[in-house]
């Protein structure tokens, strides 16, 4: 790892690559399966079957198939036949972007996260509360730190880098690649791996539920009858490099990350200022870091989680500060992936851009009163897009825009 | 690039302030270890807690009115770190300072809580009230709004190691000129839930004392509070180089790491080291490193008196060697092994002129980090 003493990198701020990408989310294994899911506007959310949901509203979840997962593990070898699904997640989309952009040699990685490995500590909390089999339970405990499974994936690919783990909630996997971006933009950093995991637990699942934030019914972002979220899982990868270094590599650039904003909006624990504030903030912050102004986006990828409050504020923000820009919420597909969904999110964009189309915002029948938005309506749309913005909001009142370019020379 | 650390704040089960729970470890005192026990587990566990009378001084604000200890906690450090840097902002900054929180457990209280009612009684019970202040990122959220922060706020979650790995975090955010500082806050808060754990991973001891460097790995002793330091782009006490080191696979990987990162901290003379030692394999880990590259250099841990505060120890390392730095001394290593192949204060210990210190944080988890403070 190269560890830059010298100057402050404010010289002359690089260009950020995106070199190679991998994902693994409801909508598929792999780039390719997740561009199809696209195309198709694919409804990928299926009825929760990890653990029980008799008790709760809300019954379904966008997940990642088990037994996809469990074939994949097969392949992968002994050495991680024993992590838990988690890992796999996350070395499934490592190893596609290894595959995708070999030879990168990132010298940190920063991914996000909003539960970390919750689900290994329900285990334990479970079988200790009922006075069940423990003998397990050091291999919970082991797997419960947020940055294990992150560890375990570099691992299986000989990667050695440190690792930061942000939890900033369902912002997490902006922030991860915001700060990724940043880190090689300053000139401090010429690799840096990134991306966001977060795997289905119950106790999000009920937490989910209790706030009556999750509903029984669709997920319908921005439409007038939207009635909550659907939660997901998934993992993805981003490896950000300089783009001479990249360049001098020979290695095919997939886009560009030009700017990023954040900003904290302290109105409440839960929900976001009505105002759209908050959001409107990221989003000024991306674009000013990006150096355009807001008529050059043209696809916005939303937080879009179709609760009342998360896109009234969101709708409001892009409304007044993007003039009649499309716009969909993926979460309509998938579900809310917390600590992925910033993550497989800047996938989907990187995706548009690649092959020139609008992902669709499904289950989309009627605008919201007094939200003048171009929602993506139940169809992907062929599009010339040149630039995109991705959003990311979370519990805390943190708020992430990223701004991805198409990669011309 | 250096920063300099333009204030510090600190909670522990000492006390509350730095400058309290300095005398108290210059005089050194142990804190006191109570018992904490739970329903549905036979074993209780010794643990070093705050106690109550050090949160009486925070001022009540609306955010933490429900909030779990942590959030408590960060907030007394964090208000401490700014007053002590003198700090002031408004709506025409507050956007120009950032807020990195370093996290390990997060709120485990009210998790424990809000997943025993489930568990319990089923989803329908589940608590509403309780489930935000689940997430890792809820403490931060409560001492941004206490604070009116409006800009870069992140929550890192790791280990012990995660405090640095923060400090770390703000250094690449200050590259950045739009921010004139960065508050960065350590914190954690102690359950039984986690004793357990630890205990059933072989790291915890069920009384103290923790015996630092001892050959006989025996544990540590769980601890709760927080740290802040207010990091700013000049002062006369610098970080001068982190090093975000890496992580082991095998704990006896994790001796390479810390040799890296003291070969590469140690490049000028090293008056002392403010070491990670609690009493498990991080001991000899490190002991075999320090003694292999800086023999005769004077090692220090705090945590045989004040505890493994995991999130929050990282940063209270950092105060501990600036607090050493600028004050000229060390307090006394407690509990001691009668032979160590170190040079350790085996009681409070004068540094004459001393300059440059190294902090190392091997976390349990695999994480390992160090930095280098220094007076220019």
């Amino acid at each position: 790892m190269r560890e830059n003493t010298a100057g402050n990198g404010k010289d002359a701020p690089a260009r950020v690559a995106v070199v190679a990408a991998g994902v693994v989310s409801p909508m598929g294994f792999g780039l390719g399966e997740t561009l199809d899911s696209l195309r198709e506007a694919r409804d990928c959310i299926t009825r929760v079957t990890r653990f029980s949901v008799t008790e709760c509203r809300c019954k379904t979840a966008g997940q990642v198939p088990d037994q996809r997962l469990l074939d994949e593990r097969r392949v992968a070898g002994r050495s991680t036949q024993r992590l838990h699904r988690t890992s796999h997640m996350i070395i499934h989309a490592l190893g596609e972007a290894a595959t995708q952009g070999p030879g990168f040699k990132p010298e940190l990685t920063i991914i996000g996260t909003t539960s970390g490995g919750m689900s290994n500590g329900e285990d334990y909390y479970r079988s200790l509360h009922r006075h069940g089999n423990l003998r397990h339970s050091p291999t919970w405990i082991a797997n419960y730190p947020a940055q294990k499974p992150v560890i375990d994936a570099q691992e299986a690919f000989g990667i050695s880098a440190p690792c930061q783990v942000i939890a900033n909630a369902c912002a997490s996997g902006t922030n991860a690649i915001g700060h990724a971006f940043e880190c090689v933009r300053s000139g401090r950093y010429q690799c840096v791996l990134t991306g966001g995991y977060d795997a289905l637990s119950e106790l999000v699942f009920v937490g989910f539920d209790s706030l009556q934030a999750s509903t029984p019914e669709k997920c319908r972002p921005f439409d007038r009858h939207r009635s909550g979220m659907v939660l997901g899982e998934g993992a993805a990868i981003l490896v950000l490099e300089n783009l001479d270094a990249a360049r001098a590599r020979g290695v095919p650039i997939l886009a560009e990350i030009t700017g990023y904003g954040m900003s904290t909006d302290n109105f409440h624990l839960t929900q976001p200022d009505p105002c759209g504030v908050g959001p409107r903030r990221a989003m000024e912050r991306a674009l000013r870091s990006a150096q355009i102004t807001a008529n050059a986006i043209d696809y916005v990828n939303a937080h879009g989680t179709a609760t009342l409050f998360n896109d009234a504020a969101e709708g409001k923000a892009i409304a007044e500060l993007l003039d009649r820009v499309p716009v969909s919420s993926t979460k309509s597909m998938m579900g809310h992936s917390l600590g992925a969904a910033g993550a497989v999110e800047a996938i989907v964009c990187l995706l548009a851009l690649q092959h020139q189309f609008l992902p669709p915002n499904i289950n989309f029948h009627a605008p919201d009163d007094g939200v003048e938005l171009d929602v993506v309506s139940n169809e992907a749309r062929p599009a010339a897009l040149r630039t995109a913005l991705s959003n990311s909001f979370g519990f805390g009142g943190t708020n992430a825009s990223i701004v991805m370019r198409k990669f011309e020379v | 690039m250096s920063l300099a650390i333009a204030g510090m704040g600190w909670i522990t089960p000492l006390g509350n302030g730095v400058d309290p729970v300095w005398k108290r470890l210059l005089q050194g005192a142990e804190a006191f270890a109570g018992k904490i026990a739970e329903q549905f587990g036979d074993q209780s566990y010794s643990a070093f807690r705050v106690p109550d009378s050090a949160l009486a001084s925070l001022a009540p604000h609306p955010r933490l009115r429900r909030a779990s200890a942590i959030s408590r906690f960060a907030a007394a450090a964090g208000l401490e770190a700014l007053q002590n840097a003198g700090v002031k902002f408004g709506s025409q900054n507050d956007d120009r300072i950032a807020l990195v929180f370093a996290i390990s457990n997060g709120g485990v209280i009210y998790t424990k809580r809000f997943y025993r009612d489930i568990v319990e009684t089923g989803a329908q019970s589940a608590s509403p009230l309780l489930f935000p202040e689940t997430v890792f990122n809820a403490p931060a959220s409560h001492l941004a709004a206490i604070l009116g922060i409006t800009g870069a706020t992140y929550t890192l979650v790791g280990d012990s190691a995660v405090g640095l790995l923060a400090i770390r975090m703000a250094e690449d955010l200050m590259t950045n000129d739009s921010l004139d500082y960065c508050l960065v806050v350590g914190a954690e808060e102690v359950d039984w839930l986690l004793c357990d754990a630890y205990r059933r991973w072989r790291l915890l001891r069920l009384e103290p004392p923790v015996e630092p460097f001892s050959k006989i790995e025996r544990g540590m002793i769980l601890s709760e509070g927080a740290g802040a330091i207010v990091l700013a782009r000049q002062g006369s006490l610098m970080i001068e180089r982190t090093h975000t080191g890496g992580y082991f696979r095998k704990r006896t990987e994790a001796k390479e790491i810390l040799k890296r990162i003291i070969s590469d901290l140690a490049e000028s003379k090293i008056d002392f080291v403010i070491s990670s030692a609690n009493g498990t394999f991080i001991d000899q880990a490190e002991c075999r490193a320090l003694q292999r590259l800086i023999p005769d250099t004077i090692i220090y841990t705090a945590k045989p008196a004040v505890g493994e505060s995991v999130g929050a120890a990282g940063l209270w390392q950092v105060i501990l060697g600036a607090q050493a730095l600028g004050r000229g001394e060390l307090p006394p290593l407690l509990h001691l092994a009668s032979t160590i192949p170190l040079r350790v204060p085996a009681a409070r210990m004068a540094l004459t002129k001393a300059r440059h210190a190294i902090v190392l944080s091997c976390g349990v988890n695999q994480q390992v980090a160090g930095l280098r403070l220094s007076i220019p």
